[in-house]
């Protein structure tokens, strides 16, 4: 049978292999070296690709995992501090993504891994449960709670600014 | 926190989430594509190269089952003969033995000398070679 290329196409993979290590990393080079770390990976192990068990990008995300799992620590997530910076001067989306960014950062280590396969990734649960060796029900509750914990995370967030805002004027 | 103070009674986050997805930049996209898709094309060109060794060898291998190669090779080397001859005639010109024109013309055939018996000074140690007696009628 015709082996199908898994990087035939690699600017989507690319884009969403970042995205699943930015969530888990932050966004920036630590996030680049992880996605080229996955590449190089991918294409020395190209032959190892089998296509019966799921699509290019879950592969290409199983290997990001075992490179974040196995070399960088996710314990100095590198986020910008949104505090520090001037939203008069910014645009609204460049707050949005930070400030959700560093929401993100917040969340337990497993929560955090849930998000960027579900967001980062764009993998379905059913996608995520495979890569994870998990039931898709169990990790669709599992994506509803971390999302309720986020919700919570950006919801204190929003109570304690003005508290914040007060302590900076005077 | 002014975005979220605009949607704080009700924001979806899961859309929230999926437009805040964290975006690489174009070079290094561009740069790692370049990587990528350099490595499948030196794959593909080894595997070019492969594929025509391989049907080269089929090739041979059937030729040979059919006795191609020794046909190949007499008529490779009767035209480098050829070519030889063409190119480099040799000076000596050599003229075949036997032709009927040679067979018409032949040169006469040399008499054959009778070699002069020498008057030996004895037959000791020789047999003498038995003659005929004459003839008488």
């Amino acid at each position: 049978m015709f082996r199908r290329d898994p990087l035939a196409d690699p600017a989507p993979l690319i884009k969403r292999v970042y995205a699943y290590a930015a969530y888990r990393l932050g966004d920036g080079p630590e996030a680049e070296d992880i996605t080229s770390e996955t590449f190089e990976r991918a294409l020395r192990y190209k032959k190892s690709y089998d296509q019966r068990k799921g699509e290019p990008v879950a592969w290409l995300l199983g290997i990001a995992k075992r490179c974040i799992d196995g070399g960088w620590s996710t314990t100095e997530y590198a986020t910008e501090d949104v505090d520090a910076v001037d939203s008069s001067d910014l645009e609204e989306e460049t707050i949005r993504r930070l400030t959700v960014a560093r929401a993100v950062a917040t969340l337990d280590e497993r929560d955090r891994e849930l998000v960027a396969l579900r967001y980062g990734a764009d993998l379905t649960a059913r996608q995520i449960a495979e890569l994870l060796g998990a039931r898709t029900n169990a990790i669709e509750v599992a994506l509803h709670r971390a999302l309720a914990r986020l919700r919570g995370i950006l919801g204190e967030e929003l109570d304690s600014e003005p508290v914040r805002k007060r302590e900076a004027s005077r | 926190m002014r975005y979220w103070r605009k949607r704080h009674e009700a924001f979806d986050l899961d859309a929230e989430l999926r437009a805040s997805r964290p975006e690489p930049a174009p070079e290094f996209i561009s740069r790692l594509e370049a990587r990528v898709r350099d490595d499948g094309r030196s794959r593909v060109g080894s595997l070019r190269v492969a594929f025509v060794g391989a049907l080269t060898a089929v090739m041979l291998l059937a030729l040979a089952s059919v006795g191609g190669v020794g046909y190949a090779s007499s008529a490779a080397s009767d035209a480098a003969v050829t070519v030889q001859r063409v190119v480099a005639p040799s000076d000596v010109i050599t003229v075949l033995k036997r032709s009927p024109a040679i067979d018409q013309y032949k040169k006469p055939a040399k008499k054959k000398v009778k070699a002069k018996k020498k008057k030996g000074k004895g037959t000791k140690g020789k047999v003498k070679a038995r003659v005929r007696p004459p003839f008488t009628g």
